[in-house]
C-alpha cells in the first residue's frame, strides 16, 4: 500500500550556547512509513527524541537533514494551498488535553473556531458540530461549558473533535492518554480504534507504555538516543 | 507490601465522613458516609477515578478543606477526633504525627527556597532545632532518599526533575518520623520507571520509621503492588474494601469489576457511560445507570455489608475484612 506520510533519513540537531555554539544531536537517520488505516507505534524512554520526531512529521519543526514526504512530495517544498492542505491533513494530538484547549473559549466556540478557519458557511456550523460530537461520543449539553468544567477524558474527546473537523488523513498522537485515568484511557483508545476503522486514518502513536502500543499498533519503532532500532 | 497482621488495632479510624461544598451551581457531595480504618504499619490504598472524592477525604482528615466545605463524621487518631480539634492543635499534628505528600511536587515546594532549607524547616518549626543542626539532619535524610551529593540540597526546586522534587517532598514528610503518611497521587506526572523508583524509596522510608501509609491513587497497578488493603471509591462513596490481592482476584462490586476490566492485561475494556454529576447524583446506587447487572432494587441506596471469603454476608465481628456496597450481597 502507498505510504501517506514518509520520513527519509531524518536527523535533527539543536544549537545552544550564546558565544560558544555547541550542538546537540536529537535524532539521527530515522526512516519510517505510515499507511492508511494503520497505526505505527513509536516507543522510547523520556528524552529519546519521540516528540521531536512527531513534530517533524507534523511539519511543526524542520529536520536538519533528510526529508518528510506527504503524498510523495517533500513537505518543506510545498507552497501556498498545497502546504495549507498538508497542515489540514496531518494533525497532532498532545498529551495534556486541558492545555490543548483555550480556557476562555466554550467548547462550542473552540469547535466553531476551526469551522471559521476552514471558511465553512456559518449556517452549516450547527450540523457539522453535532455530527462531530456524535463521532467522539459527546452530548450537545457540553457545548456551553468551558474546558475547566468538563473532565480530562471529555477534553481529549473535544480535542479529537477539533482535529476531525479538519478531515485529516494522518494523526500524530503524542501520549494521548498518559494524563488520563485508566477507565478514560480505555475509552479513548477504543474511540481511536473505531475512528481509524471508520475513516481509514493513519496514526503515529507515541507512548512509553508497551501495553498501549501492543493494543493499538500494527508495527512499532523503538527510538534509543535518537536512533531507531 | 508489609507482612503485618491485618487484624491489628486501628490506628486511624474514619467513621461516617461526609463532605460537601457549597458552590454557585449547587451543593457538591464530594464524599458520603466514608468509613475505613488504617492499622499500624499498614498501607491502605484509596483508589478510584479522578474526581471521585479521594483527595477530599485526605484533606478532610488534615482539616485542609476550604471554607465552603461542610464536614460531618469522625476521624479518630490516637483517641482524638481530628475533625473536632482546633487549628492550633491540628497544626501540631500536621507534619509531626500525620504527614501529607501532595500530588504536584513542583507546586507544593517553594520555588525560591533551596530544597535543603525546605526539608530542614520542619525540624526548626516542630522540634526547635537550630538551623545548622536541622540542615545536617535534612542532608542525611535527603541522602537516604537518593539525593546523596552535598550540592543537591543547595539547589532550588526548578533545578530538579519531577522525580527529584517528589523525593524532596517525601524527605520533608518523613523527617519528623510521622506515624501516618498520606500520599496523594505520589506517582502523578512521573513515568513508569520513575514511579517505581520513587515509591520504592517511599516504602523503604516508611518502614524505617514504622509509619502507616494512606495511598491515594488512580494507578491500580501501583495500588496492587504496594498496598495491603484497598478501598474503591465511586462518586464520593466507598463501594468495596478488602485485601488488595483479593479485590484484584475477585472483585465483588460491579464497579470494581468494570474498573479492573480497563486494565491493559484485561484488554482495555471501557466502562460504558460517564461518571455522574456530584451535584445531582443518581438515586440509589450511584453506579446503577452504568451497571451491567442492575435490578429494580438498585434505585434504593444499598448499605455497606461485610462478606466472607465465599461472597456471603457474614455477621459483624467475625473477622471478615471484605465489605461491599451492593444489593447482590
Amino acid at each position: 500500500m502507498l505510504a501517506v506520510l514518509k520520513a527519509e533519513d531524518v536527523a535533527k540537531t539543536y544549537e545552544y550556547g550564546l558565544i560558544f555554539k555547541k550542538q546537540h544531536q536529537v535524532l539521527q537517520g530515522i526512516s519510517l512509513e505510515m499507511e492508511e488505516g494503520k497505526t505505527l507505534g513509536l516507543m522510547g524512554v523520556s528524552g529519546s527524541g519521540k516528540t521531536t520526531l512527531g513534530k517533524i512529521l507534523a511539519g511543526l519543526e524542520k529536520p536538519s537533514l533528510g526529508r518528510v514526504l506527504f503524498a510523495e512530495k517533500d513537505i518543506w517544498r510545498l507552497q501556498g494551498r498545497e502546504f495549507a492542505a498538508f497542515r489540514r491533513r496531518v494533525q497532532m494530538v498532545f498529551q495534556d488535553p486541558e492545555g490543548s484547549l483555550n480556557p476562555r473559549k466554550s467548547i462550542e466556540a473552540s469547535l466553531h473556531e476551526v469551522l471559521g478557519l476552514l471558511k465553512i458557511p456559518s449556517r452549516e456550523w450547527h450540523d457539522r458540530t453535532g455530527d462531530t460530537l456524535e463521532m467522539v461520543g459527546l452530548s450537545e449539553e457540553l457545548l456551553c461549558r468551558y474546558p475547566a468544567q468538563i473532565s480530562g477524558g471529555q477534553c481529549q474527546r473535544v480535542v479529537l473533535g477539533r482535529v476531525l473537523l479538519l478531515q485529516p488523513r494522518v494523526m500524530i498522537l503524542d501520549e494521548p492518554t498518559s494524563a488520563l485515568d485508566i477507565s478514560v484511557q480505555a475509552q479513548i483508545l477504543n474511540l481511536l480504534k473505531d475512528l481509524q476503522k471508520d475513516l481509514g486514518l493513519a496514526y503515529l502513536l507515541i507512548s512509553h507504555q508497551p501495553e498501549v502500543i501492543r493494543f493499538m499498533a500494527h508495527e512499532t519503532i523503538v527510538i534509543e538516543s535518537g536512533r531507531s532500532s | 507490601m508489609s507482612s503485618l497482621p491485618l487484624n491489628a488495632a486501628p490506628f486511624l479510624q474514619i467513621e461516617g465522613l461526609s463532605v460537601s461544598f457549597k458552590t454557585t451551581v449547587g451543593r457538591v457531595k464530594a464524599a458520603e458516609d466514608i468509613c475505613f480504618d488504617l492499622k499500624e504499619g499498614q498501607t491502605l490504598a484509596l483508589v478510584g477515578e479522578t474526581g471521585c472524592g479521594k483527595s477530599v477525604v485526605a484533606s478532610a482528615i488534615m482539616q485542609l478543606l476550604p471554607h465552603n466545605a461542610s464536614v460531618q463524621g469522625r476521624a479518630v487518631f490516637a483517641g482524638r477526633d481530628l475533625l473536632a480539634l482546633s487549628e492550633r492543635e491540628m497544626a501540631r499534628i500536621r507534619g509531626s504525627e500525620i504527614a501529607i505528600v501532595f500530588q504536584n511536587p513542583s507546586l507544593a515546594l517553594n520555588p525560591i527556597i533551596r530544597v535543603g532549607e525546605q526539608i530542614a524547616e520542619m525540624l526548626q518549626v516542630h522540634r526547635g532545632f537550630s538551623r545548622s543542626r536541622s540542615l545536617r539532619t535534612a542532608e542525611d535524610m535527603a541522602s537516604r532518599l537518593g539525593l546523596a551529593e552535598r550540592d543537591k540540597v543547595r539547589m532550588y526546586p526548578f533545578q530538579f526533575s519531577g522525580g527529584m522534587n517528589q523525593r524532596v517532598m517525601i524527605a520533608t514528610s518523613m523527617i519528623l518520623s510521622p506515624r501516618i503518611i498520606i500520599a496523594d497521587e505520589p506517582s502523578k506526572g512521573l513515568d513508569g520507571p520513575m514511579t517505581r523508583e520513587v515509591m520504592a524509596e517511599m516504602m523503604r522510608a516508611k518502614d524505617q520509621v514504622g509509619a502507616s501509609l494512606l495511598l491515594i491513587t488512580h494507578d491500580l497497578m501501583l495500588a496492587r503492588e504496594i498496598s495491603d488493603r484497598m478501598a474503591v471509591m465511586y462518586c464520593g462513596e466507598i463501594v468495596e474494601i478488602g485485601k488488595s490481592r483479593e479485590v484484584f482476584a475477585e472483585p465483588l462490586h460491579p464497579y470494581t469489576a468494570a474498573l479492573l476490566s480497563c486494565l491493559p492485561e484485561r484488554g482495555f475494556q471501557p466502562i460504558p457511560g460517564s461518571s455522574p454529576s456530584m451535584i445531582e447524583p443518581p438515586a440509589g446506587c450511584k453506579f446503577h445507570p452504568r451497571c451491567p447487572v442492575r435490578q429494580d432494587m438498585c434505585m434504593k441506596g444499598p448499605k455497606m455489608v461485610e462478606v466472607d471469603d465465599r461472597g456471603k454476608v457474614s455477621s459483624v465481628n467475625e473477622g471478615a475484612c471484605r465489605e461491599v456496597r451492593c444489593w447482590r450481597y
